[in-house]
């Protein structure tokens, strides 16, 4: 049978060593390992175990998958001088990593006594619930211990929060919320050349860009390793350099990846540049990808068999052992000795790692994604800033004391108790800091707090929930505005992929607690189209343990703004915050005049709790079910019902999409029979699917209607109503829905 | 059959073990040399008394040296056909005996380190300590013990010494001590009673031995120490392989061994998880390390075990997990 490329290139470097002549051997471990470098032999020699640890555990993830036994064979031969990157950091700068990194993580974990890196990547690969960062829900590079967050992404999804962490290392007061991260420490991220195309890289580094520009600090270090392919597709000959080596912001190094040598020094250089000028850098390692891009990938169908040779004649581990033989420093035997060696151990660790438990079950599986202790929850909740706090920022005279307002002046009110309450949090976005938003939620907070905890951004809602990523990995409960819900499509990875994901794939080890402020839905009357009125949240919806807060009145807004920071500080959950634009300036319900949606603001509010709907008013004929602005619809049509018509409708407020009040729902539902859902979203993927199957799986067994949205973007103007629920549709529907339409 | 090898701390020599090293070993000759030119009562001569002695067998000056002497011949006879040591590691005095296994020493220099250090305890025992369970009867974690232990570490003066599996010893000043055995809920097992005072011990791996550990570098500093031969696994869990740096293990030994924690269990659990030995090989005095061994691979579920009694049944099966020299089943699976 032949040799798959795997044992090629393994017994290859057996072969290729034994056929260098020895040299007499050097004993002065601490010198130079060759003339002209500050890499010393030592350093080489532990250089060289992390590589060939890295090449083991591929080797294994192979052989382990023959047997059924491994999940995960995306390997890191070829990339292995990058333990040449960790060698020249240190384990408390923040390392996001790429699947590609297993010398580094085996480098960095020789930094840190008692870890035990083969074992907890051999458990990972089989999908052990005794790995330990994602306990067998992922096979990632992670670890608290190194601070090393895990990453699931195979693009580069990771870099706007590596940036993002970055921009918030250097704060005034920061190592108060993430005391195990030193003052001087940076972030570095590392992706391949394919990847460095992808959207958010560029945009991740645009933004450091653009910070180092107004020399903001913003200590991060990109590492791009080019072996020169994307699966099977080429990059362009010079394009990496071409497209972030000529920066004014950005400072780029390169360095040779398979010459450990040479990938240590660029390193160094590149490390210490960040570290002393707080500025970002670019690392261009060059070296070969080895065995192909994964286990199942057959490189044959794509390269010839020489451009195949051609990259394992470039094998990183082996060159570094040539390097330690040819310079003196140990005979071929050695080395091969301690290969072997290593072998023997992954493969007796791989025996242990494949007896280890598995996850056994769903509830296993979801257990650390959406941790939610609703008693401290409320308890964080009603726990105050002092009196003396609020009145140095707010002045002599206190927010209670001003009549009623309409929803966008009391959450404004509520974000800057919150800013007094918690030092750790900040408010960014575009247009948020000196104009106060495009609707003034954040009118005046900047000059409140500072410009330094509410702030403008650039225009990327990328960067912008990857600052906010970063920020929640430092200890801060980010505040982000997006400024429209169609804004946030861009960018909606960030909480789908990275966000809400952490916590899953980390156990909870690490967080990244934020909550995101997004102006939202439709009906607005000043400003049409579809990019200001997008009335989809299908996205949102879908995600696991992400909490959607949508209210629809001033008092609902602030109790639920301060469960969302609660639920942040106590479980490091992310909350996304629908504001229904429309209803931001709305002061009356049933006609001018009438003020019934505006509230008084008080320091203290009813809680809210995560999930808890609300009954607005009674009735026996039927129950309306909506929430935001076809809650005000609702209320609305129902006043008129009865007194046009006697009907009593009950009208219930989800209040939260996610999760959504089931047991209330099943409950108001049944006590009427009859349910008409009114959603302002899209009938398609549109919340009242959610609603209609809760009430089925709750055995609600009544009549059901619902009216939505049509399945179309918002046109501009008049013609915006012709696709939107209006409340002429709700009073048909109800008397439909009672029979009383003929 | 690769193993790996944890060498017993310096209280393992007792009264059961007097007359073992009676045999004329080469290795105790030489130690007992050691002791002569130095004017001290020779192992061959300590370990021959007719009764155990509290003042004389348990002072640091001469239990240091006899469970040396008496770990370092049960190495001597490993036969290599039968056990490949893979690693090394040791419990608190035993990381000295680690040392010398794993050739970062020689004999004698390892018997020098040995002995001043147990020189220094003589007529000057600094605080005390005290073990404290943190395991239940089947050996797995007792959350209520563990935060007792940590709530009461955070007391000025009282240190978590040895974290020792399932066995916290805590090191503390005089004061300490009684705050302590006051404040630490009374636990029973078997005929035992904890809060548990040891005798005659300092509050090792304490900072309250920061003051030995720089008499330690003054007296010990030129100790001609060696990259190990077989990888050594330190009191906080780092490995030391063939190319380490001779003076980053002095600088260990000397300095964090004896002022910080010793980290048994992170040591142990970092022996396993880097090398999977297919047994571990306990050399005497005694097998003291047994139940913390079990323990902490309990607490890794390490092949499997996931309770007391998973461990007992894989000791009395065909591949016992543990091998300890003092059982002479046991010993027979590792000696010639």
């Amino acid at each position: 049978m032949a040799l798959s490329r795997a044992a090629i290139v393994d017994k290859a470097f057996t072969e290729r060593l034994l056929s260098i002549p020895s040299h007499p051997i050097r004993e002065d471990l601490d010198s130079p390992v060759r003339e002209g470098t500050t890499l010393t032999a030592r350093q080489t020699f532990a250089l060289f175990e992390s590589q060939a640890s890295s090449r083991h555990l591929d080797l294994a993830a192979r052989e382990l998958k023959v047997d059924g036994q491994s999940f995960y064979t995306i390997g890191s031969s070829g990339h292995e001088g990058n333990a040449a990157v960790a060698a020249a950091l240190r384990p408390t700068d923040m390392a996001f990593l790429h699947y590609r990194s297993g010398a580094f993580f085996m480098q960095r974990a020789r930094q840190v006594p008692g870890e035990t890196p083969l074992l907890d990547v051999l458990l990972g690969m089989v999908a052990s619930v005794d790995e330990p960062i994602a306990g067998g829900r992922h096979k990632v590079f992670g670890s608290k211990s190194l601070q090393i967050p895990p990453q699931t992404s195979t693009i580069a999804s990771h870099l706007p929060k590596a940036m993002g962490a970055a921009a918030m290392m250097d704060r005034h007061g920061r190592q108060a919320f993430s005391p195990e991260l030193p003052e001087d420490a940076i972030t570095v991220c590392t992706f391949g050349d394919a990847s460095s195309n992808h959207s958010t890289a560029t945009g991740a580094i645009n933004t450091a860009c653009w910070a180092a520009h107004q020399n903001l600090p913003i200590p991060v270090l990109f590492v791009c390793e080019d072996n020169g392919l994307g699966i099977s597709v080429h990059t362009p000959e010079g394009w990496v350099e071409s497209a972030y080596g000529n920066r004014d912001e950005l400072a780029y190094f390169s360095g040779d990846g398979l010459d450990i040598v040479d990938a240590y020094e660029a390193a160094v250089d590149a490390v210490e540049h960040v570290r002393s000028t707080r500025r970002p850098a670019f690392l261009h390692l060059k070296l070969v990808r080895l065995l192909g891009h994964a286990g199942s990938d057959v490189q044959q169908s794509y390269h010839n068999l020489e451009t195949i040779q051609n990259a394992e004649a470039l094998d990183p581990v082996f060159l570094t052992a040539k390097l330690l033989v040819e310079q003196g420093w140990a005979t071929p035997q050695q080395l091969i000795a301690a290969y072997e060696s290593l072998r023997s151990r992954v493969h007796a660790l791989g025996q242990e790692a494949v007896n280890r438990p598995k996850i056994l079950t769903a509830e296993e599986v979801i257990a650390p994604q959406a941790p939610l202790d609703e008693d401290a929850i409320e308890s964080e909740v009603s726990r105050l800033a002092s009196s003396d706090e609020r009145h140095e920022f707010w002045g002599e005279r206190l927010p209670e004391a001003d009549r009623p307002r309409h929803m966008a002046m009391q959450l404004n009110r509520a974000l800057g108790d919150l800013l007094v309450k918690y030092p750790e949090s900040l408010i960014f976005g575009e247009d948020v800091a000196k104009k106060g938003g495009v609707y003034h939620v954040t009118a005046e907070l900047s000059s409140r707090a500072g410009i330094g905890r509410v702030f403008n951004t650039l225009l990327d809602e990328q960067s912008i929930l990857g600052l906010a990523i970063g920020a929640g990995h430092l200890g801060y409960i980010p505040i982000p505005e997006i400024q429209y819900l169609a804004y946030l499509h861009n960018a909606e990875d960030q909480l789908r992929g990275e966000a809400a994901s952490l916590q899953f794939f980390s156990k909870g080890q690490f967080q990244n607690p934020m909550v995101v402020r997004i102006a939202s839905y439709a009906y607005q009357k000043g400003f049409g189209g579809h990019f200001h009125n997008d009335n989809s949240v299908a996205v949102l919806r879908d995600i696991p343990g992400l909490i959607i807060a949508s209210p629809a009145r001033a008092d609902d807004a602030v109790a639920m703004l301060r469960t969302c920071m609660a639920a942040a500080r106590v479980n490091g959950r992310v909350s996304a915050f629908l504001e229904p634009i429309a209803l931001y300036m709305t002061k009356d319900l049933h006609e001018s005049g009438d003020a019934l949606w505006r509230v008084p603001y008080e320091q203290t509010s009813p809680h809210v709790a995560i999930g808890e709907g609300k009954t607005w008013r009674d009735g026996s004929d039927l129950t309306i079910v909506s929430w935001a602005n076809g809650l005000w619809m609702s209320l609305r049509v129902a006043e008129r019902l009865k007194n046009d018509h006697g009907i009593q409708a009950k009208v219930f407020d989800l209040r939260w999409l996610n999760p959504l009040p089931a047991e209330q729902l099943v409950e108001v539902a049944k006590s009427t029979g009859k349910v008409l859902v009114v959603d302002e979203t899209r009938a398609t993927g549109g919340v009242s699917e959610g609603i209609f199957a809760t009430l089925i799986d709750g055995g609600f067994e009544g009549r059901m209607k619902r009216i939505a949205a049509w399945d179309s973007f918002i046109p501009l103007g008049e013609a915006a109503n012709r696709v939107l629920v209006q409340e002429a549709d709700i009073e048909a529907a109800v008397l439909q829905l009672l029979g009383k339409d003929s | 059959m690769k193993a790996l090898l944890v060498c017993p701390g310096r209280g393992s020599y007792q009264k059961a073990h007097l007359g073992m090293l009676q045999d004329a070993h080469p290795l105790i000759k030489t130690l007992d040399e050691f002791r002569e030119t130095h004017g001290r009562p020779t192992l061959t001569e300590l370990d021959a008394a007719e009764r155990f002695s509290g003042t004389r067998h348990v002072a640091g000056e001469n239990a240091s040296l006899l469970t040396f002497g008496a770990s370092a011949r049960d190495i001597a006879l490993i036969d290599s056909k039968k056990i490949e040591l893979v690693a090394i590691a040791g419990n608190s005095m035993g990381f000295y005996t680690a040392l010398y296994a794993a050739g970062c020493l020689s004999l004698l220099d390892a018997a020098h380190l040995v002995e001043t250090m147990g020189e220094f305890q003589k007529g000057n025992v600094i605080g005390g300590q005290i073990l404290y369970p943190m395991v239940n009867e089947n050996w797995t974690l007792d959350p209520e013990s563990l935060a007792a232990v940590a709530e009461v570490c955070q007391e000025p003066d009282i240190h978590l010494s040895i974290r020792l599996g399932g066995t916290a010893v805590i090191g503390a000043s005089k004061e300490g001590l009684r705050k302590c055995m006051e404040k630490l809920p009374k636990r029973k097992q078997g005929a035992r009673e904890f809060p548990l005072q040891l005798p005659m011990h300092s509050a090792f791996h304490t900072p309250l031995l920061a003051d030995t550990s720089t008499r330690a570098q003054e007296e010990l500093g030129t100790l001609p120490m060696t990259a190990p031969k077989i990888p050594l696994v330190a009191g906080n869990g780092q490995v030391f392989g063939q190319w380490a740096d001779p003076k980053a293990i002095l600088d260990y030994t000397l300095g964090a061994q004896v002022h910080d924690t010793y980290d048994f269990t992170k040591s142990i659990r970092a022996a396993l998880g880097d090398y999977a030995p297919e047994a571990i090989v306990l050399p005497g005095p005694g097998d003291t390390l047994g139940g913390p061994i079990a323990q902490i691979m309990i607490q890794l579920g390490w092949r499997g075990l996931r309770d007391k009694q998973d461990f007992l049944d894989a000791q009395s099966s065909e591949s016992p997990l543990l091998l300890s020299m003092a059982w002479p089943k046991q010993r027979k699976r590792v000696t010639v």
